[in-house]
């Protein structure tokens, strides 16, 4: 089993490294009938892409018909596998349950606003494609005057459990302290709808959520929100597939690469709102 | 009254549903344009302020969201159905004698009910996998919630089976009713009661609780809000649209519920079939009633109050047919009932320490004797409703139930009910035993229809002449808890009679019953005794002895002290225990 995996694992590093040298030298075009030369394993295939459409701006239900959903992944999830010719479907579930039904092989890609992490990438394969970082969403107008994360001492700041938001604003609640200034007050939530809630009702002062969101709320509605900063962390976030899918990892890459020299991807991020510098060129990460 | 109370609660509802799909459908036209202006570009849109209502009414008529609402009711109907059948399985598991058969029940439903299930369903989900089981979502949902459901129902329905009384079973078991179809018939419709609040309960939860199935990409109905609201932000109206589907489910289900009960509530009152609908309509479907079929022969069945003791002229050849007709190789006088150095204990103490007594065939033999003395236990032995330790016992020349064994002994054999069936061995409790929720009539002609292959016409027709040769014609469709005592134990000894027996067993026929109310039943056992029928009878009542036995038997701690024809045993007891025993008797016997 260990020997199979084993060898599954040098096939997709081979089959990868091939892509990437490939990718530089190949003609940026998409050639959707030519699937069973280019990704034979994905000939005649539906690619279940796994998403939550609840993490705007990424996956959601579309405004006007619920049946259909939109946003930033979704879209280019979409644009991707049409470029390689390969069908799709969409698989909703809730988030947490993405990643172990990708591994289980329930579903084939794992593509929702996921950030790369070294020891994620032990159990699955990524292509990022896009810079992730975090924005400091406030009501309209900034009345608390929040320009920095140095000022959240003395005020009340909502952000999701476990996330990287939350640690940096234990950081600043320690530095807060030994300041000798007033201590934040934080209020974790563990759906981003109730964390909206808390802003809108002004129980909170501060939500600390994804960068995308936070533009994308502020689009939506300037004159309930404002971006009081945004903090980009080094992090990136990428779509993930069951280890060893080179053909699949090759496909989303080969994919994200044509729609970035096109300009279609930062043309996706703007329909939602989402700063294009954001995008970095496509790359695997497969550990 | 009750037919009218739920009548118009249902028509309450569903008045409450089509108010509610008129109200949004006129509201629809605004309702939309709302979702439009939703749609629209914030900054652009001067919103022409919607009222909430209307935005809540569009949400709650939204097929987006019924569509995740009947997602979810898939899942409860399947998982329930495959639950209860499960549970049913599992609780008889944990009322099995087998220690290994109750220990897997019992950790099965200790691992199911003491693990998360949202941790159960991506178990299923995600890691079956990896051993090639591979289940889509709705499949998964339906598996996942099953086997939990058949925990949760393998306790409910193990307490509703535990609720129906013991002499429930004893009394099925003694007409030779398997143990399938003593549960099925008899056990299961009384544990129903007591079953259905916590089904009800069960099926709400479930209903609701299939939201956490999105964590393996359900898309039920709260999910569904969630992603709305994800989207939109709109929780009040969104959340409160979807409680009010969820309302609407939840009330369907309580309704059914309600419907379930009266149709298992013994206390409501009874009406034959087509009854309801002649009573609004002036005509009715099906068949007749008990009491019209009866009607007809007015002189075979006299409507005898409750005092009953008068017979019908015709209705001895009821009695003396069954005596006569039953087969069998003993002739009259010939011995029938054999018993051979029978002992029994329970633990230590030794109940029964060697019985030996022949019965002849239509000989009439009373067992006498202080409590405890074994008598009733001795009677259970005689038709295997007790197992003997040692000796033998043979009813028209055979075992009841037993095969010789290697040590020269006896033991049990399998098909203990089809034997029992066989021997033809009537039995009349001291406490009735009748069945609770059948009627006097199913009572008598539920054993000759379901063991003993009678075509029902058949059987209904036996029944109705046997309840009219002990009384109670006008009683045929009442259920037992409306008889009184003595009405009861008539009812019982017609219906033992039906399976046309060969020997008729008393245990203490009268011991629960009112005097006043004695007189009838020893009335029909009288009868009976005339009839010709060989009957073991184990009573404290002396008279009857005196005056009905052709032997008397006096037992005492697990042995038989005397015997003889009652002049003897009764008049002029040579034991001094006997005499002991008459004297207290005789002090505690009301005057006649």
């Amino acid at each position: 089993m260990a020997f199979k995996n084993g060898i599954l694992l040098a096939a997709s590093a081979l089959a990868a490294l091939l892509t990437l040298t490939g990718a530089s030298n190949a003609q940026a075009a998409c050639e959707p009938s030519k699937v069973a030369e280019k990704y034979p394993s994905l000939a005649g295939k539906t690619i279940k892409i796994g998403a939550d459409p609840q993490t705007p701006p990424y996956v959601m239900r579309d405004k006007s018909n619920f049946d259909k959903v939109v946003g930033v992944d979704a879209d280019l999830a979409r644009a991707t596998f049409d470029c390689a010719g390969v069908k799709y479907e969409f698989v909703l579930g809730g988030w947490s349950g993405l990643l172990p039904a990708v591994m289980a092989g329930q579903i084939d890609v794992m593509w929702d606003n996921l950030y790369y992490k070294p020891a994620r990438a032990k159990t699955v394969d990524f292509v990022v494609y896009m810079k992730a970082g975090t924005g400091a969403l406030v009501p309209a107008g900034n009345p608390k005057k929040v320009a920095s994360i140095e000022d959240f001492c003395g005020k009340t700041v909502a952000f999701g459990l476990g996330s990287v938001e939350e640690q940096a604003t234990r950081k600043q609640d320690e530095a807060c302290k030994a300041a000798g200034k007033d201590a934040v007050t934080m209020m974790p939530f563990q759906d981003l709808a109730a964390g909206m809630r808390q802003l809108d009702s002004g129980r909170s002062d501060i939500l600390l959520w994804d960068l995308g969101f936070a533009d994308a709320s502020v689009k939506e509605a300037p004159t309930k929100y404002a971006r009081a900063f945004a903090i980009i962390s080094g992090l990136t976030m990428g779509a993930a597939t069951a280890n060893g899918n080179a053909d699949l990892i090759k496909a989303i890459h080969d994919g994200l690469t044509v729609l970035q020299a096109k300009g279609e991807q930062a043309a996706i991020f703007q329909k939602y709102g989402v700063d294009p510098s954001l995008e970095v060129p496509a790359e695997v990460k497969l550990d | 009254m009750q037919i009218i109370r739920t009548s118009s609660r249902a028509a309450a509802v569903a008045l409450l549903a089509l108010a509610f799909w008129a109200f949004p459908a006129e509201a629809q036209a605004s309702a939309s344009a709302a979702l439009q202006e939703l749609s629209g570009d914030a900054d652009a849109a001067v919103a022409v302020e919607q009222h909430w209502i209307w935005e809540f009414f569009s949400y709650a008529a939204s097929e987006f969201l019924w569509i995740g609402a009947w997602t979810a009711v898939k899942i409860t109907a399947l998982a329930m159905a495959v639950g209860l059948v499960l549970g049913l399985g599992l609780a008889l598991m944990r009322l099995s004698g087998l220690f290994v058969v109750r220990a897997v029940a019992w950790f099965y439903i200790w691992i199911v009910r003491g693990t998360p299930q949202l941790l159960q369903l991506v178990f299923i989900y995600d890691a079956l996998p990896y051993i090639g089981l591979k289940f889509d979502s709705f499949t998964t949902a339906v598996i996942g919630f099953s086997l939990n459901q058949a925990a949760f129902s393998a306790e409910i329905i193990r307490g509703g089976i535990l609720s129906v009384n013991k002499a429930q079973s004893t009394a099925a078991t003694a007409l030779g009713m398997g143990p399938v179809l003593t549960l099925r018939r008899i056990i299961l419709p009384q544990a129903m009661r007591s079953i259905l609040p916590g089904v009800g309960n069960d099926t709400i939860s479930m209903l609701k609780l299939t939201s956490i199935a999105s964590i393996i990409f359900v898309n039920e109905l709260t999910f569904r809000a969630q992603q709305i609201v994800g989207q939109n932000f709109r929780f009040f109206t969104v959340f409160a649209a979807a409680g009010l589907i969820y309302l609407i489910l939840t009330s369907a289900i309580s309704l059914a519920q309600g419907w379930a009960e009266a149709r298992f509530d013994l206390e409501r009152e009874r009406r034959p079939r087509g009854e309801t609908l002649r009573r609004m309509f002036g005509f009715r479907l099906g068949r007749k009633s008990a009491a019209e079929i009866a009607a007809p022969a007015p002189s075979l069945a006299p409507a005898a109050p409750a005092s009953g003791t008068e017979t019908a002229p015709a209705g001895e050849d009821v009695f003396r047919m069954l005596a006569t007709s039953a087969g069998g190789a003993a002739k009259r006088g010939e011995p029938f009932v054999v018993c051979r150095n029978v002992q029994k204990s329970y633990g230590d103490r030794a109940v029964l320490k060697g019985i030996d007594l022949t019965v002849a065939r239509g000989e009439v033999v009373v067992l006498l004797g202080p409590s405890g003395s074994g008598k009733s236990t001795f009677l259970r032995t005689i038709n295997h409703l007790e197992p003997m330790e040692w000796g033998e016992i043979t009813v028209d020349g055979r075992h009841v139930g037993y095969v010789p064994a290697p040590g020269g002994g006896l033991r049990s054999t399998g098909g203990l009910a089809k034997a029992r069936a066989d021997a033809r061995i009537g039995m009349v409790f001291q406490h009735f035993n009748l069945f609770a929720h059948l009627s006097a009539l199913e009572n008598v002609i539920e054993a000759p229809i379901r063991v003993f292959g009678m075509a029902p016409d058949a059987a209904r027709e036996l029944g109705l002449k046997l309840l009219a040769e002990v009384g109670l014609s006008a009683h045929a469709d009442h259920l037992p808890h409306r008889l009184s005592g003595g009405q009861q134990q008539r009812v019982a000894i017609a219906r033992a009679l039906a399976i046309s027996p060969k020997l008729m067993l008393f245990d203490e026929p009268t011991s629960a019953l009112d005097p006043e109310l004695v007189g009838e039943v020893l009335q029909v056992m009288r009868k009976l005794a005339d009839a010709g029928m060989t009957m073991i009878v184990v009573t404290h009542e002396i008279r009857f002895a005196r005056e009905v036995a052709d032997r008397v038997v006096f037992m005492d701690e697990g042995v038989i002290v005397e015997q003889g024809p009652p002049s003897e045993v009764i008049d002029d007891p040579k034991q001094e225990r006997t005499r002991r025993f008459l004297r207290v008797m005789e002090r505690a016997a009301p005057t006649p």
